[in-house]
């Protein structure tokens, strides 16, 4: 029987690929996800340091306070613009402007007497994704422009030089991070709807009621939807790495592709369970987009692809390590494509997401019988 | 006498489907009139244009004189027709109750409540449906459920009533029941015209005029004696299969006898099944033996426990008492075995519709373990015999319902099953090939021997099995060949003998029907009123149904505070307690000094130090250590001479924003103990300017601040777009839609009226989410309360309003939930300054952000509660969302077509 039942699971599997090629709607989705969707948003919607708005309150009008108003430029800075102090103020209160540098009369003056002076930067700190790094970013900026207008050639007078290194990405580019999450969030997204609509519809047109009535198994069903929605995703996803953000985006991918398919192929499988399980929850289509969005954005949000896991709360890292198999691709996707690490450090973030699905499919083979009589 | 409805050459059509095709007919007023035909031959097509829901293509329509191509007239005929559109109950509220749905529908055709209450009580008496009046709809028995739509049709005194369909699936009884109640109502409102469309032709011999279609035409006219003259029939469906083309010389269908083998172990044995459902019996003590070869047929009403029996005998269900025995093993659940004896077709199609005829065929062949040599020869076979071959590459939705019926039979026999269980396979089906579909069961039957049990809704199908059982309200009540049974009740024909034994055991004979006595109509009310009203019924609907409905009510009260919940404690941009780690080479004071420094600030939290590069690397690459500082040997020694020693420091930059953060930090604390060494040395202080940094508005620079407020835009975006465009579509799906169309209610009567619960439920949420942000993440607040609650309800009618226009065009649940979702988090996630201020967006961004009202409520929401902001900051972003209400009310109305395509 075991060969009969690896023999359904194959053919069922082939079925649900056929299903899944009919589905137009739902490959126009996937292919814009996998691309457009991916280079959209890597692009626009990181958390560098960009265009930053910023004015000048000049209150010296000295040739200093020019050459530091021209010191702020892009890509960091936009080029500022210059306000009284009163509109700067109505400026910033707008949102127009997110820092302010504000010069005192008199500033040149003082620093050539030697004497003591003070430069203020108003930040707006509503903008909490930038201002603070924007902000030391332009303090440094306007020191060093202060340094070199002052005694120009002279070296730096630190008294302890530091020598920083920034690990595994170099240049600190944000499109590298958010284009590796913006592909978890696809396959998190897509598998989810693929492998409950899957259930669902089958439910719907009585399918299920049908195959049942044949020699197969419910766990033969289950493992067909998981297998067929996993190896499209997977194959999806891993195409649009090499692809789309390797190739056509310039990421380089450190560490080994083929860890990472295995590792993605378990979170696809974990995710596909808990798609087939919250469909086991629901009677319909409608119900289970209400129920699987928020799903969605908690997945997302909290996976530590978008603020590190260790800014939240210890006890909301750990429900979400139990939970949720996301925050264990997230790290498991980090050390192995940033920091090329091997089987033997990743292990047990896979061995995670392994139990989640294991937990999953045990619920749904549960409630399998009990959905079909509701 | 003058008509009810004139038709001239009307022709309509579903893509490339044509339903209807130069049809010409003059309905007569003041009778009972009937459409004739099987299911897709136009009858709903025509019956929908004359009600005026659906869009006249082509040709004239006059409906009790008025020409329904001007929306003028159909709008003045509106409140004369009543329709009840196909579908047991579809345009009824299950989860309002009997009161409630006649009281929503009173309010449609804008009654004053006296006149609503008068209505209702006599509409209940006349139907005997005025002992429940607190049911849900839902929970009623399929006659009560066509009791209560004929009611709220009724509910305005039409001059033209509508029925499509209105019996199937009804049992006997409760059919003759329901043309009782017409029969009454019509002696008592004599004015009125009916229309009625059906497909069981006992019926139809009772209307005054009948209208038989096929293919989209209408082939003959005339009464139901007139036809049967014409044909020579002695009965309607004689007569009707006569009049098809190709049915004038098709034969009789003959059952030959069965061979008797009475020691033979029978085929099938129930023994006293049982099966509940919470307290609910859904089948009761069910107790049958059937015979090896025999025609089995199961009679009973939709939701009597038919298709609980036979899930129990195939083995998909188990039973809560009792067994089942094929050819006298028990069957088990998860017996595979006695599976391969089944073969099974259940109601409804049920293959898949994205496999072919011959994939469908194959995957059954493979699923049922057919040798792989066996598979090609055996799909081929059943291909021909039943009549397949030439479908054998289409998908089954391209093809005739009677052809999809063959190729589930074809599937169900793949395996050469000895039993077949069918449920309702010919229910849609025209007569022709219903017979044709006879033959084959009969072919099985007498020449294979192979067990046959079948239900049905016809009587002429229930006269052709070998024994018939009639099920009701869970139990078994009559069993024996179709002529012992007649006899036994002494009826005339099998229908009457069944209805006869419901009568016995409901213990009521039909009743007759209290008077109709309508109330004299109350003067109208004003236009403005009448539309209050309408829209007023709307609101009152939609607020109970969303109330009794769990899921969506969990999603609207409970998603936003787990929104809120987990993103604002989860996005965080505060860097804190990042991991960090020490190889201090050198050991002295000054070193000591230096990782003490570190260790001092709360954004560093240090952990074990690390001796090696090899070690850092491997914490590092596990990504146990985010920052790693080495102070080399000497370091004390070179910083005392004044030599500059330099110090490393690594920093995990596979996290960009955490890795500039850490670094800021980490410079921070060495520019820190710099200026300490230097000033305790006394020697030469660098430049003396200092830079000094303001937080503006959140001192602290904590996130929480400015991320809960922004956090509260996207909730109030998303969460109430969505409950609002389910609202609209879920009606298409269910089908209540039809009283939006049927009913004098406007467009936009509609849609206000829909709207307002979730824009309410929302301001609800509104205030919910503000005590969390205050209470739980002490965000502080600045502003004006009342400006910025005012704001937030334009706010959610804003949002709720896009939802709307989402729902407008979309056709399900599934696509207005996730194109809504689609369409609003990419703009209000990156484009409306959650993350990114809009002021440092790209033009094409920032415009697009401002495109949707997010982007405008962002700064409301952070301005009022940390940057002081009142009425004098926040009147542009406010009226700027009400030209977004207006602009999303506008395009809903535009979208939304008060008749279907």
């Amino acid at each position: 029987m075991g060969g009969q039942s690896l023999k359904n699971i194959l053919r069922l599997t082939v079925k649900e690929l056929r299903a899944i090629r009919g589905d137009r709607v739902m490959i126009a989705l996937m292919i814009y996800v996998f691309t457009i969707a991916t280079w959209l948003v890597a692009g626009a919607a990181d958390t560098d340091i960009k265009n930053l708005s910023v004015a000048v309150v000049d209150e010296d009008r000295s040739q200093l306070s020019d050459r530091l108003a021209g010191a702020i430029r892009a890509p960091l800075f936009t080029p500022p613009e210059r306000l009284t102090a009163a509109e700067a103020e109505a400026a910033q209160n707008a949102g127009r402007q997110v820092l302010v540098v504000s010069i005192p009369p008199g500033f040149e003056r003082s620093l050539r007497r030697g004497d003591p002076a003070t430069l203020l930067i108003l930040i707006d700190a509503t903008a909490v994704a930038q201002a603070g790094n924007g902000a030391s970013f332009l303090r440094q900026l306007l020191l060093d422009e202060i340094q070199g207008y002052l005694a120009p050639g002279a070296p730096a007078a630190a008294l302890v030089a530091v020598e920083v290194r920034n690990r595994f990405n170099e240049n600190l580019t944000g499109s590298w991070f958010t284009a590796v999450m913006q592909l978890m969030n696809s396959v998190t997204i897509l598998t989810l709807i693929l492998s409950g609509s899957s259930m669902i519809r089958e439910r719907e047109h009585g399918t299920i009621e049908h195959v049942l009535v044949m020699p197969v198994r419910p766990h033969e069903i289950v493992f067909s939807k998981v297998l067929a929605t996993g190896a499209v995703i997977l194959v999806a996803s891993v195409l649009s790495l090499a692809f789309v953000i390797e190739g056509a985006m310039g990421v380089p991918i450190e560490g080994s592709l083929a860890l990472y398919a295995g590792g993605a192929a378990l979170y696809v499988v974990a995710v596909a369970s808990l798609g087939l399980m919250l469909a086991s929850f629901t009677q319909n289509m409608g119900q289970f987009g209400l129920l699987v969005l928020p799903v969605i954005i908690v997945m997302f949000m909290l996976s530590g692809g978008i603020t590190p896991l260790e800014s939240m709360p210890g006890w909301l890292q750990v429900v979400m390590r139990l939970v949720s198999p996301s925050p264990h691709f997230v790290a498991f996707a980090q050390s192995v494509l940033y920091r090329g690490a091997g089987l033997s450090l990743v292990v047990w973030e896979m061995a995670a997401m392994a139990a989640m699905s294991v937990v999953a499919l045990a619920i749904v083979l549960a409630r399998f019988r009990k959905v079909l009589a509701g | 006498m003058e008509s009810a409805a004139e038709i001239a050459g009307i022709s309509h059509r579903y893509g490339t489907v044509t339903a209807l095709e130069a049809v010409s007919l003059t309905i007569p007023a003041g009778r009972m009139a009937g459409l004739i035909g099987p299911d897709g031959v136009g009858k709903s097509t025509l019956l929908a244009l004359v009600a005026g829901v659906r869009r006249l293509q082509g040709g004239g329509l006059t409906v009790l004189g008025h020409d329904m191509t001007r929306r003028a007239e159909r709008q003045a005929v509106a409140p004369r027709v009543a329709y009840m559109p196909q579908g047991l109950g579809r345009n009824l509220y299950p989860t309002l109750t009997v009161r409630e749905n006649l009281e929503f529908f009173g309010r449609l055709f804008g009654q004053k409540a006296p006149e609503r209450a008068q209505r209702i009580e006599m509409l209940l008496r006349a139907t005997g449906l005025d002992p429940f009046p607190d049911r849900p709809a839902g929970k009623l028995s399929g006659g009560m459920k066509q009791k209560l739509s004929l009611c709220s049709a009724l509910i305005h005194d039409p001059d033209l009533l509508i029925l499509d369909e209105p019996t199937t699936g009804v049992d006997p009884l409760s059919r003759r029941q329901f043309w009782e109640l017409i029969a009454a109502i019509r002696t008592h409102l004599p004015g009125m015209s009916v229309l009625v469309a059906t497909a069981y032709m006992e019926e139809a011999d009772r209307f005054d005029w009948l209208a038989a279609m096929d293919g989209g035409r209408v082939i003959a006219t005339g009464s139901p004696a007139e036809l049967r003259a014409r044909t020579g029939a002695a009965t309607l469906e004689a007569a009707f299969i006569r009049l098809l083309p190709g049915g004038a010389d098709a034969a009789p269908v003959a059952l030959p006898p069965r061979g008797h083998a009475p020691d033979a172990t029978p085929a099938i044995e129930a023994r006293h099944l049982t099966k509940r459902f919470g307290d609910f019996t859904a089948v009761d003590d069910v107790s049958f033996t059937i015979p090896e070869g025999e025609i089995f047929g199961f009679l009973g009403s939709n939701g009597c426990g038919k298709s609980t029996t036979m899930k129990m005998l195939t083995g998909l269900q188990d039973a809560t008492e009792g067994e089942t025995r094929l050819f006298g093993e028990r069957l088990g659940a998860a017996d595979m075995q006695s599976r391969m004896r089944i073969g099974y077709m259940s109601q409804g199609f049920s293959l898949y519709g994205e496999l072919t005829v011959r994939q469908n065929l194959m995957l059954h062949a493979q699923l049922y373990a057919l040798p792989a040599a066996r598979r090609a020869p055996r799909v081929a076979e059943v291909m021909a015999e039943f009549d397949l071959a030439e479908v054998a590459h289409q998908k089954p939705e391209s093809l005739p319902l009677g052809i999809r019926q063959r190729l589930q039979l074809a599937v169900a026999t793949i395996h050469e099953p000895r039993i077949l269980i069918l449920d309702e396979p010919t229910s849609g089906v025209d007569p022709l090939a219903r017979d044709d579909f006879w033959r084959k069961l009969i072919v099985l039957s007498r020449e294979r021997g192979v067990t046959i049990f079948i239900t049905t809704h016809f009587m002429n199908e229930a006269e052709r099995c070998d024994r018939i059982s009639l099920m009701h309200a869970g139990r078994v009540l009559e069993m024996g060949t179709p002529a012992e049974i007649v006899s036994r009740r002494g009826a005339a024909t099998l229908e009457e003998a069944f209805i006869a034994c419901l009568e016995e055991q409901t213990g009521s004979a039909g009743g007759e029907t209290a008077a109709m006595v309508p109330p004299d109509p109350a003067p109208p009310a004003g236009r403005m009123r009448q539309a209050l009203t309408r829209a007023g019924a709307y609101s009152w609907r939609e607020t109970l149904e969303l109330v009794r409905d769990p899921i969506r009510l969990f999603f609207a009260l409970a998603a936003p505070v787990i929104l809120l919940l987990t993103m604002g404690f989860g996005i965080s941009f505060d860097v804190n307690r990042l991991s960090f780690a020490v190889n201090d080479q050198d050991r002295s004071a000054e070193s000591r000094t230096l990782v003490d420094e570190f260790g001092s600030i709360r954004q560093f939290d240090r952990r074990a130090d690390f001796a090696s590069r090899a070690d850092l690397d491997a914490r590092m690459t596990r990504g146990a250590v985010t920052v790693a500082l080495e102070i080399p040997d000497g370091f004390g020694r070179d910083l005392r001479r004044g030599s500059v020693p330099e110090v490393s420091l690594w920093i995990d930059g596979a996290m960009p924003f955490r890795a500039e953060t850490a670094r800021g930090y980490a410079t921070g604390v060495l520019q820190t103990f710099a200026a300490r060494i230097a000033r305790e040395e006394g020697r030469g202080a660098a430049t003396p300017v200092t830079v000094e940094t303001r937080f503006l508005y959140n001192q602290a620079f904590l996130s929480a601040n400015a991320m809960v407020p922004s956090i509260i835009m996207l909730i109030l975006m998303l969460v109430p777009a969505i409950m609002a465009a389910v609202s609209v579509v879920r009606e298409k799906e269910s089908g209540t839609i039809a009283n939006f169309r049927s009913t004098p209610v406007g467009r936009a009567e509609f849609l206000v009226g829909k709207q307002l619960p979730y824009a309410v439920i929302a301001w609800g949420s509104f205030w919910v989410l503000f005590l969390l942000a205050r209470l739980l993440f002490e965000v502080p607040f600045s502003g004006d309360l009342g400006a910025l609650a005012a704001i937030s309800a334009v706010y959610v009618v804003a949002t709720t309003g896009f939802g709307q226009f989402i729902s407008s065009f979309t056709a399900t649940q599934v696509t207005a939930v996730f194109a809504t979702a689609i369409i609003t988090i990419i703009p209000t996630i990156n484009f409306s300054g959650l993350i990114v201020p809009v002021s440092s967006l790209a033009p094409a961004a920032r415009t697009l952000g401002r495109a949707f009202p997010g982007a405008w409520y962002q700064p409301v929401s952070v301005g009022s509660f940390v940057k002081g902001f009142g009425w004098a900051e926040l009147w542009p972003a406010g009226l700027m969302m009400l030209g977004f209400c207006a602009a999303y009310l506008l395009l809903s109305v535009l979208a939304l077509r008060k008749q279907e395509a």
